[in-house]
């Protein structure tokens, strides 16, 4: 359990640092690793090197100074021994101290000056019969190896010496210090190693991250240079072939966005002209004969007062009138003559007015407008206004509404709102579904935007927002 | 990553703490220096017996250390030996009672005898006599048959006053008509007649002469040796180098000494150590078994003592 937490924490930490800290801690924990263990292992072989070469030559020195200070011993040569000793210490820089200890345990030559640490000669000893003895002997300058060796097995006395291991603890310091020099050299060397290597490895990915937020927002055109044939070099190949399938794909794409648009605006246009023209023909043709039945109706109504089809003639005029008001109506309704003669604002006053007419609810109108609108833009308000009405009629059991086109600057914009019961406005089927689509596609083809929010508690709010010079800019029909 | 680096500097840490793996024997501070205690004197003097460096020194203390141990038990008190490089350097310390009686060469007795009274104790025994020889050797590769054909060599004496190593050897020479120093290219002192052996064995010396008793004991000891050296020459007999005791000694402990040393022969427990020093027994002897060397000095004077 602990270990996974300890796990998680060093996965959040590595996850945590850029590739560039990653490779530097890769490279600089290996060096560490391996300088570490190199100066271990070294330490250790030369340490067990070196104490055994101390050990056997505290043992040879001992055993020569046993032989050479035999004679000198039973000849009495005092002199003789102090020269041995002290020539025993100037060949071996190593030996802190040497003495000869007599028979009876008495000291007869030592290298000490002015005295002698009298706690010394219990420390080691060695038995008559026995070729050495060495003991390990802690002192304030270090450690140091005291050799006993019997002198003439013993009957003259023994030999003492005192090899310091402070020469030993300095080479291996000295080692340590080198090893941990070269250690920390070659990690500086593993900095500038793991910069360059950053520098090689992040550069691809630097640039396909550029690459992609191009592609992001929907420039297809960058391409990711291949530095190197690895496996990043096959990314950047993948990348480069995928933004230009994408690139492809998007030409194709806007290609039939354009196409459709083209043929939108035409199905619009066409329906408006022709909903115009069957407009026209309903009130210059239609209507005028209509309204040349009536009045033949009213003169014959007039002018036989005796004639038993009088009665015939009034109903044959009522029924003329009313046709003649529905043709009116359907006209109207196809296509608002006062739109195209006397602009957007009459149109929407006529039509709320003939709406609230018909549905018996009423609607506040607000409208800034000034000088007219271009005709597209006209129609395409008021066909949304329209639906939007029709919508409301249809659906939204509202008690009151109102609609607000203003004009604010090079943006004309319409609200319509309601406060019916609303609907779900993510839901993307059925009739109403199809007409809110239409809505959108007329405000889109004129680069506006169309926003819809409907909540059962406040009701619907279609917002329209459409340019004016952006009309420049749209594909001709 | 930390625990694991810190593990790392432990390891390191222990690999640094020295000689782990040694037990340490104990504490001590080299600077801290105090006077050495004077040696306890003993509670019984010893009885302290000299011996020439007919041997080397190390070779004196394993021969005679069966003999001396024979005479601490005998005396019941403890004996010491002592040892010095040169006779005259023994013939100083018993004419002045330093050591109680000494093994001596002969012309080192007649020296003392005749300079400070020093005292014929015993003599030992071997062979049957209580004389020997002084033998003239080369290498047994060697083509030299007498002394003649030594000339222009190298010559090893044993010591200055040596009767066989150094006395004898220059009788010859003079009976030649010279002097050692120009009949020889060179010449040198080994202080010791097994020494001597052992240089004209290792060729490093072409002749030498030696006491005819150390010969044949070492002949014993290491029967390669003869194979390495030859005899050419033998001298008359000389009496055979003495026991003596100092003339300051007791009367009593000469007595005490005498009856112990000529009572050895008949005690088994001391053929051992009588086998150790190359001796069948000690007996008696006479100062005048010493005239023939007197005479023989008479002629090669030994150096006076420096």
């Amino acid at each position: 359990m602990n270990l996974q937490l300890l796990f998680r924490r060093i996965w959040n930490l590595a996850g945590a640092v850029s590739v560039r800290t990653k490779i530097l801690g890769i490279i600089l924990g290996l060096v560490a690793l391996l300088g570490t263990g190199v100066t271990i292992q070294a330490r250790y072989a030369l340490r067990a090197t070196m104490t055994a070469q101390l050990e056997e030559q505290s043992i040879s020195v001992a055993r020569d100074l046993a032989a050479r200070s035999t004679d000198p011993i039973l000849l009495n040569d005092l002199l003789g021994l102090h020269d041995l000793l002290e020539e025993t210490i100037a060949n071996n820089p190593n030996i802190r101290y040497a003495f000869l200890v007599d028979s009876r345990g008495q000291v007869i030559a030592h290298t000490f000056e002015g005295g002698f640490p009298l706690d010394l000669i219990y420390l080691n000893s060695v038995q008559s019969g026995e070729h050495h003895d060495t003991a390990l002997i802690q002192t304030k300058e270090g450690f140091v190896w005291d050799t006993a060796v019997p002198i003439l097995d013993g009957k003259v006395g023994m030999a003492r010496i005192g090899l310091s291991a402070a020469s030993m603890q300095a080479t291996l310091s000295a080692l340590t210090a080198q090893l941990l020099l070269t250690t920390l050299l070659v990690s500086l060397t593993g900095v500038l190693v793991a910069v360059l290597l950053t520098w090689i490895l992040t550069r691809p990915i630097i640039s396909l991250a550029h690459a992609t937020q191009a592609v992001a927002r929907g420039d297809f055109s960058p391409r990711v240079p291949r530095w190197a044939n690895d496996e990043i070099g096959d990314l950047a190949e993948a990348f480069n072939q995928m933004t230009e399938q994408l690139s492809r794909t998007d030409e194709l794409r806007k290609e039939r966005e354009t196409l459709r648009r083209q043929l939108l605006e035409k199905v619009i246009t066409t329906q408006e002209d022709e909903r115009r023209r069957i407009a026209r023909e309903l009130h210059d043709s239609t209507s005028q004969n209509l309204t040349s039945l009536i009045v033949g109706l009213r003169m014959m109504e007039t002018h036989c007062a005796q004639c038993a089809a009088q009665t015939k003639a009034t109903d044959l005029r009522q029924v003329a009138s009313k046709t003649l008001d529905e043709v009116h109506d359907l006209s109207m309704r196809l296509r608002p003559r006062v739109l195209d003669d006397l602009g957007l604002a009459a149109a929407l006053e006529r039509l709320v007015s003939e709406w609230q007419a018909r549905n018996k609810i009423p609607v506040d109108v607000a409208m800034q407008l000034g000088e007219r609108l271009p005709g597209e833009v006209e129609t395409a308000i008021y066909r949304i206004v329209q639906e939007t009405l029709t919508n409301i009629a249809r659906h939204a059991q509202a008690k009151s509404a109102s609609i607000l086109v203003e004009r604010r600057g090079a943006v004309v914009r319409t609200i319509v709102e309601d406060d019916g019961v609303g609907f779900d406005v993510d839901t993307n089927h059925g009739e109403r579904h199809l007409g809110l689509l239409g809505m959108r596609e007329r405000a889109e083809l004129l680069n506006g935007r169309l926003t819809i929010e409907s909540s059962t508690e406040h009701g619907t709010c279609i917002f329209i927002e459409i340019p004016l010079q952006g009309e420049k800019t749209r594909v001709a029909a | 990553m930390k625990k694991i680096l810190l593990l790392l500097i432990m390891v390191l840490l222990v690999s640094c703490s020295p000689l782990a793996q040694t037990e340490v024997a104990g504490n001590v501070d080299l600077n801290d220096l105090q006077p050495l205690p004077t040696p306890a004197g003993h509670e019984v003097v010893p009885l302290r017996v000299a011996v020439a460096a007919v041997i080397s020194p190390e070779g004196t203390v394993q021969s005679y250390s069966p003999f001396l141990t024979y005479l601490e038990e005998k005396l019941n008190r403890p004996v010491e030996l002592v040892q010095r490089r040169t006779y005259l350097e023994v013939n100083d310390l018993i004419e002045h009672g330093e050591v109680d009686i000494a093994f001596v060469c002969t012309s080192a007795y007649v020296e003392g005898h005749d300079t400070f009274g020093m005292e014929l104790l015993v003599a030992p025994q071997v062979n049957g006599k209580t004389t020997y020889n002084s033998l003239l050797i080369v290498p047994s590769l060697s083509s030299a048959q007498s002394m003649a054909d030594l000339r222009g060599k190298v010559f090893a004496f044993t010591d200055p006053i040596s009767l066989s190593g150094r006395v004898y050897p220059t009788y010859l020479v003079h009976e030649l008509g010279s002097t050692p120093e120009e009949y020889f290219a060179r010449t040198f002192f080994t202080y010791s007649h097994d020494e001597a052996l052992r240089a004209v064995a290792s060729g490093v010396a072409d002749g030498a002469a030696v006491d005819s008793l150390v010969y044949e004991f070492a002949m014993e000891r290491d029967p390669s040796l003869a194979g390495k050296v030859r005899v050419i020459h033998r001298s008359p007999d000389f009496g055979i180098p003495p026991v003596v005791i100092s003339p300051l000694a007791r009367p009593q402990l000469k007595v005490d000494l005498q009856s112990l040393l000529l009572g050895m022969a008949n005690d088994p427990n001391a053929q051992a150590a009588l086998a150790s020093i190359g001796v069948e027994s000690f007996v008696l002897i006479e100062d005048n078994a010493y005239d023939g060397v007197r005479e023989l000095l008479g002629v090669i004077p030994i150096p006076a003592a420096p």
